[in-house]
């Protein structure tokens, strides 16, 4: 019950740094938050897995989703590596709020 | 069984960055391009013998394992619906790719743009193949990755990039709360897979674990499938994206997503249970939607605002619970596959000769561009759900439905924002047939396959809006499995 506790306010934690790093302006801060936050998903599957212990040894099924996952989690941040690098060749700032055109 | 031959399209988006490269390295024009075309329809084709044999089998349902069998190894499991919303996605990512022949004939960078759309549809037909959340998740990020590129694709306009990076944060949050759900569930049934989760916690009371569950799997699936108020990447993404990108977007890559969340939330809940909360959804998603669409003077985010509103029209027939509902819910999802396609894509025709979105600048382009118009008001007239298109049928069931399920506030609510939609789709109607002409503005109509897929797809709306019969039987069997072939779906993976 402790251990629950700990490790989901933890999860939770993750979450809210994540979402508070999402509204910065920086894109640079808004990408590690994304990061962030996947993370947290990531901590909660291994987490999760951990209830189901079979001859000793953790549910391998969870730790093969959180592999999945850390590896497409990787590829959504590297589209937002490109997109940053583009949006900064052609204005030269990563601030969100300099560059808004698009509003409702 | 199925031999795995069919599910070979599957591999095509290598096929497309082969061929693309080597035309590349020979200088082969227009290589990249046919081999895309070929490909697209091969995947309609293999869906259609998937139909067949599904048809042939005694469960009426193809289980596909990967890697073992279905607690450890990851399964597609392929029932009517899954093969219904398959067939909507290769239908409409056929007509994508030969309209983007001539569309994007004037880009660069056209083998990544060709394989990243085949990837589109081979995720999206991926997610509504999968048998367990494993699958689901990978195919569901493959979706993901190759859309957030495809929006942001003409990276020199800046408005690309914004709603690019804006879509894939908000799509990156929104994986990972699904990706939360998937952990709760693990944690609570010990797997992953749909019929086993399924006998673990259906039918079970509802505790404090299971009403998390159904809120992060709302907004993890609604993000994607732009229910408000989570819409707010969807304006931007749709009119930012290459018209064929927008039509393959607000068609079927939203309502994949709702697809997504059906799927799950039937196995493991009761109908009941989410009714309530579905109707202030579709409330609000409907109502908003329209409101919006109503002051846009950018003809594409206009149509964008619509598709949140068509969304709201959608969730009436999840809320409702009934089969009717669902019947509804899926022929709208078709439907709207068909004429959003048309409306983005002739609009993309408009833009395309005058280069601009602006409604303002295209006074009287009817004159000048009579097909595409043609094409472009018996779409808007279907997503208003006039008689004589397939857009009243499905409106018509969808309503009819929230009276059957006692929901009348709902079925009054969505008669009156039908009526409201069509104040501004009779606007785009009148402003391109008036007399008023636009000063400056000399075009001539679009290029032949620009202005052929729309026509056809325009045929197909209308047929079906005079005789619906042969989709309302798929789409009829499409909801009775999901429903009434619940046991049927669990039971062949559990026996």
């Amino acid at each position: 019950m402790t251990n629950d506790v700990i490790f989901i306010g933890a999860i939770f934690a993750m979450m809210c740094i994540g979402l508070y790093c999402v509204t910065q302006k920086s894109m640079i801060r808004i990408l590690l938050g994304v990061e962030i936050i996947l993370n947290a998903g990531n901590f909660a599957i291994v987490y999760f897995a951990s209830y189901h212990v079979a001859q000793g040894f953790v549910d391998p099924l969870g730790q093969s989703l959180a592999f999945m996952s850390i590896i497409l989690g990787g590829s959504i941040i590297a589209v937002g590596l490109a997109l940053i690098v583009n949006a900064y060749k052609q204005f030269k700032t990563t601030d969100v709020d300099e560059m808004r055109r698009l509003k409702w | 069984m199925v031999m795995g031959l069919e599910l070979l399209f599957m591999f095509s988006p290598f096929a497309v960055v082969l061929f693309g490269l080597l035309s590349e390295r020979f200088k082969v024009a227009k290589l990249k391009e046919s081999v895309a075309i070929l490909l697209s329809a091969f995947s309609l084709f293999s869906v259609w013998q998937l139909y067949t044999m599904l048809q042939a089998s005694p469960t009426k349902i193809l289980v596909v394992t990967l890697g073992g069998a279905p607690p450890l190894g990851a399964c597609f499991e392929i029932d009517m619906l899954s093969l219904y919303m398959a067939f909507s996605a290769a239908l409409l990512g056929l007509f994508a790719t030969i309209y983007s022949y001539s569309y994007m004939a004037h880009d660069t960078r056209l083998t990544e743009y060709y394989t990243l759309l085949s990837a589109l549809v081979v995720g999206i037909i991926g997610v509504s193949f999968a048998g367990d959340f494993f699958t689901l998740f990978v195919f569901w990020e493959l979706m993901g990755i190759t859309s957030y590129v495809l929006v942001a694709f003409r990276k020199e306009n800046w408005g690309s990039i914004e709603a690019g990076f804006k879509y894939m944060v908000m799509g990156a949050v929104g994986s990972t709360l699904l990706l939360i759900g998937i952990a709760l569930i693990y944690g609570l049934a010990g797997t992953v897979n749909f019929a086993q989760i399924s006998t673990a916690l259906r039918g079970q009371p509802m505790s404090l674990w299971l009403y998390l569950v159904f809120a992060v799997l709302v907004v993890g699936f609604g993000i994607k499938s732009a229910i408000v108020p989570m819409h707010t990447w969807l304006p931007d993404a749709h009119s930012e994206a290459p018209s064929p990108i927008s039509a393959m977007l607000s068609g079927i890559l939203i309502e994949t997503a709702l697809y997504g969340f059906i799927r799950v939330a039937y196995l493991i809940y009761e109908p009941s249970t989410f009714a309530l909360p579905f109707v202030v959804l579709a409330v609000i998603t409907m109502t908003l939607g329209n409101l919006m669409a109503l002051r846009q003077n950018d003809l594409k985010r206009m149509l964008a605002y619509s598709s949140i509103a068509q969304i709201g029209y959608i969730l009436i027939g999840i809320s409702t619970g009934l089969v009717y509902g669902l019947l509804g819910t899926f022929l709208h999802i078709f439907n709207h596959m068909l004429m959003k396609g048309v409306a983005f894509l002739s609009v993309g025709n408009l833009i395309h000769r005058t280069g601009s979105r602006d409604l303002d600048k295209m006074q009287g382009l009817g004159r000048m561009m009579p097909i595409t118009t043609l094409a472009l008001s018996v779409s808007l007239l279907g997503l208003g759900g006039v008689p004589g298109t397939s857009g009243f049928i499905s409106k018509f069931i969808l309503f009819s439905s929230a009276l059957e399920a006692n929901l009348s506030i709902l079925a009054i609510i969505g008669v009156l924002n039908s009526t409201l939609s069509m104040a501004y789709y009779l606007r785009v109607i009148i402003t391109l047939l008036g007399t008023k002409t636009s000063e400056g503005i000399v075009v001539k109509e679009a290029p032949f396959l620009m202005v052929a897929v729309p026509v056809v797809m325009t045929l197909l709306i209308i047929a079906f809006g005079v005789y619906p019969d042969l989709i309302l039987s798929f789409a009829s069997d499409a909801s009775k499995a999901l429903i009434e072939g619940l046991a049927n779906y669990i039971g062949v993976v559990i026996r």
